[in-house]
């Protein structure tokens, strides 16, 4: 992928992405699967956000992933706009075997569609869903990686290695269609996932490329000096009026004139 | 689903006592106890001199010696040379030297007999004042018992220990600071205090880190100057912290710099108590920490072991049940496993105490308003002393605080290694929160030429991870000179920061975070209020904008009358969760009844009086909250979850039922909100209730011809109620009769309510627009924040302006305009619809047209705010009365025909007269009806109708028309309405309009 990206560097289109969820349904894990196919432990808490990097081939073509995890804690939802503005893409996560989750998730997913740039494109991924599949065999993975599990980040609280892997189904409190039905009304792409057996990790990015505008992007990037992302979005800022970002925009104005 | 918080608002610069207290890391003072005498606290003209050690005397030091019991703390003039903080109970002796005539010295003997001498330099009475205010401060430690106190304390201290054994010490360690003999080394390490370290290694190569000469110079230091509790902080302490601190000494000195040991030494046994409590509670608090124990330094060996682990896990409880306005937020995490590392639970727990509480105020707050000041300040330092950074990273629009927000929050431990961070650290404790700003600013200067080249936030965090792996590297590889290619990165970045940003001092950083205070309050309240609004489960008809308002409104009303703190953030009452996990952002603001009233007094305008005030100098509005029924009625009316309390959203919704309504939703409305048990029928009881919630909403309407409508109302309900009961046969005359119904059976339904509205004009207007029209969603004036500026005339001015004084300056200015004869009041109709006196009869009162105006008509000596007035005026009324329901048509002249009377005089046209109406209504009623309807007539009576300021008697017109001193007013009245001069209805519509968009002088 390197190599294509480096043949073709004027077909890399960069696109910037975060992850948004409620804390501990795996965002982390999720990002480190997709660039690093690795579901790693011990990893450190996401302090603002964590940035990461990742290529993906789409046909003839290159994106090139900015990454922003952020961190699922409430207290820091007030610092979400800084890492969402000007992203084309978001992903965000729930937990299948958390009701609350999906609840947090849509009012991201309302957040997002009133507050951040307008053409971005969302994808709604229910993560965890290896704890909910029947097959023993998940089970057994499940039980067999409880180390891994707990000292995962993202670990469901409360959730005891040893718990009933016999129904596994139980443990899911968001059905399927349920949260399929409400990506569809919203407009917005839809995955289970899991980050610790890497099921739908690479579909969403993929998908997610698709329905990117990229002519859109390489557009205004041939207009600006090579600033792909950011002269994008500015571009959508200027054009669909002051209601996006305002709030970002307010203090810059203000620095301009202290300085 | 939203939390409405109002406290990063009520934040207050702290006086120029908390700046000391917080200078000299000291806890701030405990409240004083009831009957308990405060110690006096003073400050005086000092030198400080120490001399008797091994011959290296160290220099004088002129300065502040400050006594703030329980402690005796010194700085020199420069505030930053010497200093030094000394519990009162380590002092063991005071002595007056016998030096030459006219000087005035102590000596200081502490535990450990070191001997300070400080020499008073102020006037000798001054001084023998202090002496006798530190003989009673030290008297009274000696009775608490205190003194004996410093010897077991001082036993948890690792210097101790070192000064004890000398030279011994550092021989039965190793270089990498564990003990090198356990069986002996148990024993004494049971007695002082450590960390993790001693156990799992400190992290670090000591021989590198040169641990056995720091150790050996720290020892020297220790001697000489005092430790722990007693430490003098000269040059050469600075110094010694700068190269770092020893690992072992590591813990202990940093209790000691950053004061957390006071707080240790003054709360003995509240750690072990707050983990007795810990046992079985669970919180929110507790399940994050839970989810981030396994991931706080994973990489250090103490936390992939079982003792780290639950070290951490009891130090973050404890603090988060201590302090549950903070609790948990992520980064705490970090900061509690590093200090662990070197220090015992207990202490890290007090310093962690003074970290978020003193050191990063607001940093792990709910909302992390500290975060995003000192975020907002470092990019204004930057703009200051980076400029030309600065302008590149506007340009290619890169934000600073993608990067430097952790930088600050985990003080560095995770984003540099953790060796270097830890240096970081020791300063910091050292010299404070200024240190995270220097060091920022130090790692974007040494990196400005490549910063200059980046072109987006992913760029700019790339290069800060690659600088930061390269701290240990030579900063200067390819030089020739041994000694400066033997300079680290890390050396460079701390010369930096301490030479070239010296000028960022503790003051710039409060100067700055004044500046920028309200802008922070500001966007984090804006940013509040749309989480808020977007979280409402429906919002109705409103736009969002609408619903903006609301909450603006409800935010206006929650700053002025908090809900008491059980009610402020309370999970939703069980029957309404889906779920059994209720996380924080779960709760939500659910306000009171006397929130609710502030509230609703902002949305509807019967729900407040507003006094309209011209008194010659000013013309306001004082708004008052009336108190009545109508208002409790409602707001159980809208807590449909009865709990006694309402949400956002159940007002939202609340006000969607109402102000959307047309005709006839209105008058459904309003009969359910007067049909208690909803069953589709008033009893009498109620509708009495809903007559009176009338004559409240009307109270005051200018003219009577609600009053009239109201008193129409109440004759026809019973009328056709009773029309409509079943009929019984009267056992004695055999006559078919209406059955005799308690007065709480359900008694009239909505379709009778309905008729009865419909049948008057003026109920029926007043339910076709007025009541939905009477809810109006209106900006609010912006909040006062807490003072902007620094400097002090902006603190005199904001000292000046507050609300108090404010009402002092109204309470003056009414006075004064009294005594010169210009004081009025009127009051704001909340539905202004008849905007003048309609009666012909009226016009023919004696009274010029220009003076029909009730805020005009105010004399003098009739202000509603004199009771007697008021009184009197009441009684003028209830007579009239009388006498008007007897001569009903006949006008009572004079300006008579602006009191209740003559109203109903005005509509004996139309049928029966007021009074007249409500004394058939009564004698239709059984006795208890009887009573109520009078008691409703006599706050008929008593409403304060505009009119009822007005007129008092024919005689005080007479003399307003008359009096030489009116003349005045009479005059101002005049040009007053030569202004709007449009003959008598135009000026009285275009005054009436004036009234209601009236706007309160400021």
């Amino acid at each position: 992928m390197a190599d294509a990206a480096s043949g073709s560097v004027d077909r890399s289109v960069q696109v910037k992405l975060v992850l948004l969820g409620e804390a501990a349904v795996g965002k982390s894990s999720v990002v480190l699967r997709f660039v690093s196919n690795e579901f790693q432990p011990n990893k450190e808490p996401t302090i603002g956000a964590a940035f990461l990097t990742q290529k993906c081939r789409l046909e003839d073509r290159v994106l090139r992933y900015e990454i922003w995890d952020t961190a699922g804690q409430e207290r820091f939802h007030s610092l979400a706009p800084m890492y969402y503005r000007n992203a084309q893409a978001a992903v965000v996560v729930y937990d299948v075997t958390k009701g609350s989750s999906l609840e947090k998730a849509k009012s991201w997913v309302k957040e997002l569609q009133r507050q951040a740039n307008p053409n971005i494109v969302i994808a709604l991924a229910g993560n965890k869903v290896d704890l909910v599949q029947s097959s023993s065999s998940s089970g057994n993975t499940s039980t067999s990686e409880s180390e891994d599990e707990a000292d995962d980040a993202t670990a469901t609280p409360g959730e005891t290695p040893g718990s009933p892997n016999g129904e596994p189904e139980s443990l899911r409190q968001v059905s399927r269609e349920e949260a399929h039905a409400y990506a569809t009304e919203a407009g917005l792409l839809f995955f289970e996932t899991s980050a610790k057996t890497g099921e739908g990790i690479v579909e969403i990015f993929t998908e997610i490329a698709k329905k990117i505008p990229i002519e859109h992007i390489l557009a205004s990037t041939r207009g600006g000096a090579g600033r792909p992302g950011a002269q994008g979005a500015r571009e959508g800022v200027g054009r669909q009026g002051g209601d996006v970002n305002l709030d970002e925009n307010q203090p810059k104005g203000r620095d301009a004139c202290n300085c | 689903m939203s939390v409405i918080s109002t406290q990063i608002r009520n934040f207050k610069e702290p006086t120029r006592e908390q700046l000391n207290y917080v200078f000299f890391s000291m806890p701030p003072p405990p409240p004083p106890k009831l009957g308990e005498e405060e110690l006096e606290k003073m400050e005086i003209n000092a030198v400080l001199s120490l001399g008797v050690a091994e011959g290296n005397a160290e220099d004088a030091y002129a300065g502040k010696l400050h006594l703030l019991p329980p402690y005796l703390a010194f700085t020199s003039l420069d505030r930053k040379s010497v200093r030094f903080t000394l519990p009162l109970s380590t002092i063991r002796r005071v002595e007056r030297l016998n030096a030459r005539a006219g000087v005035y010295a102590l000596s200081l003997a502490t535990w450990h007999g070191m001997k300070i001498i400080v020499q008073l330099t102020s006037l000798r009475p001054t001084a023998d004042l202090f002496c006798s205010l530190l003989r009673n401060a030290l008297k009274d430690q000696l009775q608490r018992g205190q003194m004996k106190n410093v010897k077991g304390f001082v036993k948890t201290c690792y210097s101790e220990l070192l000064i004890a054994s000398t030279s011994s010490s550092p021989e039965n360690e190793r270089e990498d600071g564990s003990l090198l003999d356990d069986k002996d080394g148990v024993p004494s390490e049971v007695a002082y205090h450590g960390g993790l370290g001693l156990r799992f290694k400190f992290p670090g190569d000591p021989r590198k880190l040169r641990e056995a000469s720091k150790i050996k110079l720290w020892t020297t230091y220790l001697r000489n100057h005092g430790r722990n509790l007693t430490l003098l902080r000269y040059p050469q302490c600075t110094r010694l912290v700068q190269v770092g601190l020893p690992n072992r000494l590591r813990g202990e000195m940093w209790e000691t710099l950053s004061g957390s040991m006071y707080l240790r030494y003054a709360n003995p046994g509240m750690y072990e108590n707050l983990l007795e409590e810990i046992k079985g509670k669970t919180s929110q608090s507790f399940e994050d920490i839970e989810k981030d124990l396994h991931r706080s330094l994973p990489e250090y060996a103490g936390y992939q072991a079982e003792e780290g682990i639950s070290a951490l896990r009891r130090v973050l409880q404890a603090y988060s049940l201590k302090n549950p306005d903070v609790g948990y937020c992520q980064a705490m995490n970090i900061l509690a496993a590093a200090i662990l590392i070197f220090m015992s639970e207990e202490q890290a727990f007090w310093l962690l105490e003074v970290l978020c509480d003193r050191l990063l105020p607001g940093y792990y707050s709910p909302t992390m308003h500290g975060t995003l000041l000192d975020q907002r300040v470092f990019e204004s330092v930057v703009a200051k002393t980076l400029p030309i950074l600065h302008d590149h990273f506007m340009s290619v629009d890169v934000q600073l605080s993608v990067a430097s927000l952790p930088w600050f929050l985990s003080l560095y431990i995770n984003s540099m290694p953790m060796v270097f961070a830890f240096r970081i650290v020791d300063c910091f404790f050292c010299m404070g929160p200024k240190v995270l700003f220097q060091v920022g600013l130090a790692i974007l200067k040494i990196n400005g030429e490549k910063l200059l080249q980046i072109q987006d936030d992913g760029g700019f965090l790339n290069l800060m991870r690659d600088y930061f792996t390269t701290l240990g590297d030579s900063a200067h590889p390819n030089s020739t000179d041994p000694r400066a290619k033997a300079i680290t990165n890390f050396q460079e970045l701390l010369l930096v920061a301490f030479r070239e940003f010296a000028l960022i001092t503790d003051e710039t950083i409060l100067a700055e975070r004044r500046r920028f205070r309200n802008e922070i309050v500001n966007s984090l309240e804006s940013f509040a209020k749309r989480s808020a609004v977007r979280n409402l489960h429906t919002m109705g008809r409103f736009t969002k904008n609408q619903s903006g308002l609301i909450y603006d409104a409800l935010y206006k009303a929650i700053c002025e009358a908090p809900p008491p703190p059980e009610l402020a953030t309370v999970a939703p009452p069980p029957t309404l969760l889906t779920t059994t996990d209720a996380p924080l952002d779960r709760m939500e603001t659910r306000v009171g009844m006397r929130t609710f009233q502030v509230f609703l007094s902002e949305v509807a305008t019967w729900a407040r009086d507003e006094k309209i005030v011209l008194n010659g100098f000013q013309q306001r509005i004082d708004r008052e909250i009336p108190e009545h029924e109508l208002i409790h009625r409602l707001f159980f009316f809208w807590d449909t979850s009865c709990s006694g309390s309402l949400t956002l959203q159940d007002i939202v919704s609340g006000l969607d039922g109402v102000m959307f309504n047309d005709l006839m939703e209105n008058i459904e409305w309003y009969f359910n909100l007067h049909d208690k048990n909803k069953d589709g029928y008033l009893t009498r009881d109620e509708v009495l209730t809903l007559s009176e919630s009338f004559l409240f909403i009307f109270r005051h309407e200018v003219g009577d011809a609600y009053l009239g409508a109201v008193s129409r109302f109440m004759t026809n309900a019973f009328e056709y109620g009773d029309a409509l009961l079943p009929q019984e046969e009267n056992p004695e005359t055999g006559e078919m009769q209406p059955k005799q119904l308690e007065s709480n059976q359900p008694y009239l339904n909505l379709a009778t309510f309905r008729m009865v509205v419909l049948a008057d004009e003026i109920l029926e207007s007043f339910f076709e627009a007025d009541l939905s029209g009477s809810f109006r969603l209106e900006p609010v004036p912006d909040l006062e924040l807490p003072t902007t500026s620094g400097n002090f005339l902006g603190d005199l001015w904001q000292n000046i302006a507050t609300a108090d004084n404010k009402r002092i300056f109204h309470k003056f200015s009414d006075e004064l305009g009294k005594t010169i004869g210009k004081h009025q009041i009127a009051y704001r109709p909340a539905i202004g619809r008849y905007k003048s006196l309609e009666e012909p009869k009226a016009r023919e009162s004696l009274l010029s047209p220009s003076q029909m105006h009730p805020q005009r008509m105010e004399s003098p000596a009739q202000s509603v705010g004199d009771s007697a007035a008021s009184a009197s005026s009441v009684g003028n009324t209830s007579t009239s009365t009388l006498v008007g329901s007897s001569a009903p048509s006949q006008a009572t002249g004079g300006s008579s025909s602006l009191t209740v009377d003559a109203s109903a005089a005005g509509h004996a046209g139309d049928g029966s007269p007021t009074s007249a109406a409500l004394s058939s209504a009564a004698s239709a009623l059984p006795a208890p009806h009887e009573r109520a309807v009078n008691a409703a007539r006599t706050l008929l009576e008593r409403t304060p109708f505009a009119i009822d300021d007005v007129g008092d008697d024919d005689e005080s017109d007479l003399d307003l028309l008359h009096g030489e001193d009116d003349d005045q007013v009479m005059d101002e009245v005049d040009a007053f309405l030569e202004e709007n001069d449009q003959g008598l209805t135009d000026a009285d519509k275009e005054l009436a309009k004036d009234l209601i968009h009236a706007e309160p002088v400021k």
